[in-house]
C-alpha cells in the first residue's frame, strides 16, 4: 500500500466527520464555491476514486490541482489534508494523467537549468556580485545561506538577497553560499505531484550538503525552508534548517543590528510555507514591529490567507490565482496600512500583480531601516 | 431537449455540474451512513440569484424532476440528500448580504450565507445573530430554518423562529413569495406561513433570502459547570433560577458520559479525561452574559442556590473551557481540531426527541436501555434548553456508530426510530433539531395522527407536483402523479 491508498482511512474519517470546517478558510473554495475544490470535497473525490465510483476525468484532475496546498484546511483539522492532495496528484500522474503543460515546463526547466524559471545556472550567482561571500567548500563553513531559485534568478528579487546578505554580514554572521552550484530544493516538483523526481533530487541535495560539512542552512525562501527542513529531517540528517527571519530576528533582539523605527502603519502577510506550514509567526513580526507600526489583517497567523501563488496554481490557473491575490490585497488595504510586508518571493511577486498597496520584502524593509548597514547595490561596499 | 439541457440553457454551463466525480461529492451529509452509501444527484446546480432558483424550479416543474436544496452538508439525518436523484441545488453560492440595518437591528441575507458569515457582517455594528449551532462555520441560514436546528443560546434567544422575521421562498411552481412580517418582530395578521418554513426541509419551497433579528453583543460572558447527583436535580435547579429572575444565556444538562465527548482539548492538554465527582450523574453547563457587574451578581447567586439542589461547582477551569471550546468557540489547538479526531473509528449519531420537563431523567434511562439493546456504544445525552426563559429542551441522545459496518448503521437507524416513537409515548415529540427527513417519514403519523392529512394538503398547495425534496416528511408516492 502506498501513495493515496495509504490515506484511505483518513479519507473515510473525513467522510465520517463531514464537518466541512475546512471550507471557511479555503481561499480557492471561497472564490469558486464548488465543493470539489475544498478539502472535504477533495477527500470525497479521492475516496470515490479509490472505491471505483468513477473514472479519472478532467473534473477529477481539476479537483486535484486547483489548490495552493496552503494548509488552511489542516489548521482546522487533525487529518493530513495537504499530504492527501499531494498524494492525489501523484496518483493521477501515475495513472496516466499527463502533467499540466505549465507544470511540465517547470519540471523541464528544473532538469535542464537547475531552476524552474528557464534561467541559466550562471544567473543564480548574479546577486552575490561584489558582496564578497565565500563559496561553500568542504569543511570551510558551518552556515550555508540558501538563496532559492526564484529570488536568485529573478533580477527584481535580487535586492532582497543582497539586503539579507548585508544584514548578516553587518551582524558578523559567518556564512557561505553555493554560488551557481546551489541546487533547487525541489518544492515545485513535490507540489505538482512529481514525487519520484523530487525524492531523487532531494537525496542528491542532502548528499551535497553533507559533503560540504554544512551544520546549518539559512533559507531566504519559505518554500525552500519547509521543503529542506522536512526532507532533511526525514533523511535523518543532523543539519539544522532555519528561515532567515529566525536568524535575523535574534540579531535585532540582541541589539546586534540597530534600526530606526517609524510610525508608518504596515501589515504583515504570513507566507503559507513560513507561517502555517513552517510554524514561524513571531520572528517576522518582531522585525516589522522593530521598524514600523504593525497592524494585523483579520486573517493572520494560522488563519492567514494564501496569496494564490503556491503549488502550481499561478502557472496553471492564473485567473483564479490573481483573484486570490486581489482578495488578500483588499484585506491588507482595509487595515489602513500603507505597506504590506512579506518574506517570500512568490508572495511578493504575486501580491505585486494587484495594485493598491506597496508590497515590500521583510529583509529589504529591515535593511532600509538599519542605521549602520551598507546601502550600496552590492557592487561597491561602503558604510553610510 | 433533456431537462439538463434546459438547465444549461437557463443558467449557463458554468452553473451546472454534471461530471460523476462532482455529483458524487454532493451525495452525502453528516448522517451515519457507510462510505459506499453516497447518493449522488443527477445534476448539481450553483445558483446566484432568486431568479436562478426560479429558472431551476420551472425546469423541474416542467419535467417532473425532483429538486433538493442543500448547503453545508452537515445535516445529521440526510434531510438535504437527493434520495430520488434529480437536481441538487447548492445554496452556498447564494451567500450575499443584502442589507444590514443597524438601527433596526436586522440583516437581510441570501439563504446560503453561513451563520458565521452573517455574524462577520454584523459584528462591526456590535450586533450578533445568536442562533449558534456547533456547525455555524458551515451551516447556512437557509439550512438553519429548513432544519429548525439547535442553538447554544436557546434559553435566552430561542430557536430560529425567534430570530426570523421574514423569508423569501420559491415554491414548487416557481412562484416567489415573501412570508413574514418585514422588520416587525411579530404579527397578529393572517396565517403565520413563515412559521411553516421552520423544519420544512425544503419541501414547501426553496428559501432564497431571510430577514433576521439581531441582538446586541453582551460585553462579557461567564460560563460555569455545576454537577448534580441526578438529572432531575439539574432541571429543578434551573427552574429555581428562572423563578429567581435570572437571565440565563445558555444551559445544557449533560449526562456524565457525555462530558467525555466535549472535552477533547482537555485530553489534548493533559493526556487524560477530566475527573468529576463519582456521585455526579448530571453536569450542567450554564452561561450568563451582559455587563460585568450583572453577570457576576447573577452567577454568584446561581452558584449559591446550587447548594440547595446538591449541586457542586466545577472548580477546574480547564474542564469548563474545554467544554465551551467544543460547544461554542471551536478554539482548538491548530491541526488538532476535535471533529475528525473524535470520529476516527466510529462517528457521532443521535436521536433528537423532546420530552416533558419532568420526565427527563426517566427518558434518559430509556435512552440507555435502547442504545444497549441495539448494541451501540453510548456517547451520552445532552439536554439543550432551547426556549427563551423556560426549561423546554432539545435532547441529543448520542451513540457512536461504526460507519464502516452496514449492520451497525442499520442498528443505529433502528435505535433512532425506537427512541423517536418512545418520545411520543412520553407525551413528547420525535424531533427537536434534526427534523424528520426520510428517516421518520414512514411513521410521522405516530406523532401527528389525523393532522398529517392537513400537512399533506399544505404541502400540495406549495408543491403540487411533489418535486421539492421528495421522500422527506412523507413518502414520495403520496404525491407522485
Amino acid at each position: 500500500m502506498s501513495g493515496l491508498e495509504e490515506f484511505k482511512d483518513e479519507l473515510e474519517t473525513c467522510f465520517g466527520t463531514s464537518c466541512g470546517f475546512c471550507e471557511r478558510g479555503c481561499p480557492v473554495y471561497q472564490t469558486m464555491k464548488i465543493k470539489t475544490l475544498c478539502m472535504k470535497g477533495r477527500n470525497r473525490t479521492m475516496l470515490g476514486l479509490l472505491q471505483g465510483r468513477f473514472e479519472i476525468t478532467p473534473a477529477v484532475v481539476q479537483a486535484a490541482f486547483e489548490c495552493t496546498l496552503c494548509g488552511n484546511c489542516d489548521r482546522w483539522c487533525s487529518l493530513k489534508n495537504t499530504e492527501h492532495t499531494q498524494a492525489f496528484r501523484e496518483y493521477l500522474l501515475k495513472h496516466g494523467v499527463e502533467p499540466m503543460k505549465e507544470h511540465s515546463s517547470l519540471a523541464a526547466s528544473l532538469r535542464n537549468y537547475g531552476n524552474p524559471w528557464f534561467q541559466p545556472r550562471s544567473a543564480r550567482n548574479r546577486w552575490t556580485k561584489g558582496l564578497n561571500i565565500p563559496k561553500a567548500a568542504p569543511g570551510q563553513q558551518d552556515v550555508l545561506f540558501f538563496a532559492g531559485c526564484t529570488s536568485a534568478v529573478t533580477k527584481n528579487l535580487n535586492r532582497s538577497l543582497v539586503a539579507s546578505a548585508k544584514i548578516l554580514q553587518k551582524a558578523d554572521v559567518k556564512f557561505a553560499t553555493m554560488g551557481q552550484d546551489e541546487p533547487c530544493c525541489g518544492s515545485t516538483l513535490l507540489r505538482v505531484g512529481q514525487t519520484d523526481a523530487f525524492n531523487e533530487l532531494s537525496a542528491e541535495n542532502i548528499r551535497k550538503f553533507e559533503s560540504l560539512g554544512i551544520k546549518k542552512i539559512v533559507t531566504a525562501c519559505p518554500g525552500c525552508f519547509t521543503t529542506l527542513k522536512k526532507s532533511i529531517e526525514k533523511a535523518g540528517s543532523k543539519i539544522e534548517v532555519v528561515h532567515l527571519s529566525q536568524e535575523i530576528a535574534s540579531l535585532v533582539k540582541e541589539g546586534r543590528l540597530k534600526v530606526k523605527k517609524s510610525s508608518e502603519r504596515m501589515t504583515y502577510h504570513d507566507p503559507c510555507h513560513l507561517g502555517r506550514l513552517g510554524g514561524i509567526f513571531d520572528e517576522p513580526r518582531e522585525i516589522v514591529s522593530s521598524v514600523a507600526n504593525l497592524v494585523e489583517m483579520p486573517n493572520h497567523g494560522y488563519e492567514s490567507r494564501c496569496c494564490g501563488a503556491g503549488a502550481g496554481l499561478q502557472s496553471a490557473f492564473p485567473k483564479l490565482s490573481r483573484d486570490l491575490a486581489a482578495k488578500r490585497i483588499a484585506e491588507a488595504k482595509a487595515t489602513g496600512a500603507t505597506t504590506l510586508v512579506t518574506s517570500c518571493p512568490f508572495c511578493e511577486t504575486q501580491l505585486r500583480t494587484v495594485p493598491g498597496i506597496k508590497v515590500v520584502d521583510l529583509m529589504e524593509l529591515l535593511h532600509d531601516a538599519a542605521l549602520d548597514v551598507d546601502r550600496s547595490n552590492g557592487n561597491n561596499r561602503k558604510t553610510t | 431537449m433533456s431537462y439538463i439541457d434546459e438547465l444549461v440553457t437557463a443558467l449557463g454551463k458554468e452553473k451546472v455540474l454534471l461530471d460523476p466525480s462532482e455529483r458524487f461529492v454532493y451525495g452525502a451529509d453528516w448522517s451515519p451512513r457507510t462510505p459506499d452509501e453516497f447518493i449522488p444527484p443527477d445534476v448539481v446546480v450553483l445558483p446566484r440569484t432568486t431568479r436562478d432558483i426560479q429558472r431551476i424550479i420551472k425546469v423541474a416543474y416542467g419535467n417532473d424532476v425532483p429538486v433538493t436544496a442543500g448547503a453545508g452538508l452537515t445535516g445529521m439525518l440526510g434531510g438535504a440528500m437527493a434520495i430520488y436523484g434529480g437536481i441538487y441545488v447548492d445554496m452556498t453560492t447564494m451567500n450575499s448580504v443584502v442589507e444590514v440595518d443597524p438601527k433596526n437591528q436586522t440583516i437581510r441575507v441570501q439563504a446560503g450565507a453561513t451563520l458565521q458569515e452573517i455574524n462577520d457582517a454584523v459584528q462591526p455594528y456590535d450586533l450578533w445573530l445568536p442562533h449558534q449551532p456547533e456547525s455555524k462555520w458551515v451551516s447556512t441560514i437557509g439550512a438553519a430554518i429548513a432544519c429548525d436546528n439547535d442553538s447554544t443560546f436557546g434559553v435566552r434567544y430561542g430557536k430560529i423562529l425567534n430570530c426570523l422575521l421574514s423569508a423569501e421562498i420559491v415554491t414548487g411552481t416557481g412562484e416567489v413569495l415573501e412570508l413574514g412580517h418585514r422588520k416587525a418582530h411579530f404579527t397578529s395578521s393572517g396565517y403565520k406561513l413563515k412559521d411553516l418554513l421552520a423544519g420544512s426541509e425544503g419541501t414547501l419551497g426553496i428559501i432564497t433570502e431571510a430577514t433576521l433579528k439581531l441582538e446586541p453583543i453582551p460585553a462579557t460572558r461567564r460560563v460555569d459547570m455545576i454537577v448534580f447527583p441526578r438529572m432531575g436535580a439539574a432541571v429543578d435547579y434551573l427552574s429555581r433560577l428562572l423563578k429567581a429572575g435570572l437571565c440565563i444565556e445558555a444551559a445544557h444538562i449533560n449526562c456524565k458520559r457525555r462530558l467525555k465527548f466535549y472535552t477533547h482539548s482537555y485530553r489534548q492538554k493533559f493526556g487524560k479525561d477530566p475527573i468529576i465527582p463519582a456521585w455526579a450523574e448530571a453536569l450542567l453547563a450554564i452561561a450568563f452574559a451582559g455587563d460585568q457587574e450583572v453577570v457576576e451578581s447573577q452567577r454568584n447567586y446561581a452558584v449559591k442556590i446550587s447548594k440547595d439542589f446538591e449541586g457542586q461547582l466545577v472548580e477546574e477551569r480547564e474542564i469548563v473551557d474545554a467544554w465551551w471550546a467544543s460547544k461554542y468557540t471551536l478554539d482548538f489547538e491548530p491541526f488538532k481540531q476535535k471533529w475528525p479526531d473524535s470520529q476516527k473509528q466510529k462517528k457521532f449519531g443521535a436521536a433528537d426527541p423532546g420530552v416533558p420537563v419532568g420526565r427527563l431523567e426517566e427518558f434518559y434511562h430509556k435512552f440507555v436501555d435502547v442504545a444497549e439493546k441495539h448494541n451501540l456504544e453510548i456517547i451520552g445525552m445532552n439536554a439543550y434548553l432551547e426556549h427563551p426563559n423556560s426549561i423546554g429542551f432539545s435532547l441529543s441522545c448520542a451513540v457512536f456508530v461504526d460507519y464502516r459496518s452496514a449492520d451497525e448503521v442499520r442498528r443505529f437507524r433502528e435505535f433512532h426510530d425506537e427512541l423517536s416513537k418512545l418520545a411520543v409515548a412520553f407525551e413528547g415529540t420525535m424531533s427537536t433539531f434534526m427534523s424528520d427527513s426520510n428517516q421518520k417519514a414512514p411513521y410521522l403519523e405516530v406523532e401527528h395522527g389525523a393532522s398529517l392529512k392537513y400537512m399533506r394538503e399544505v404541502k400540495r398547495l406549495f408543491d403540487p407536483k411533489g418535486i421539492l425534496n421528495p421522500g422527506k416528511k412523507f413518502p414520495r408516492e403520496v404525491y407522485k402523479g
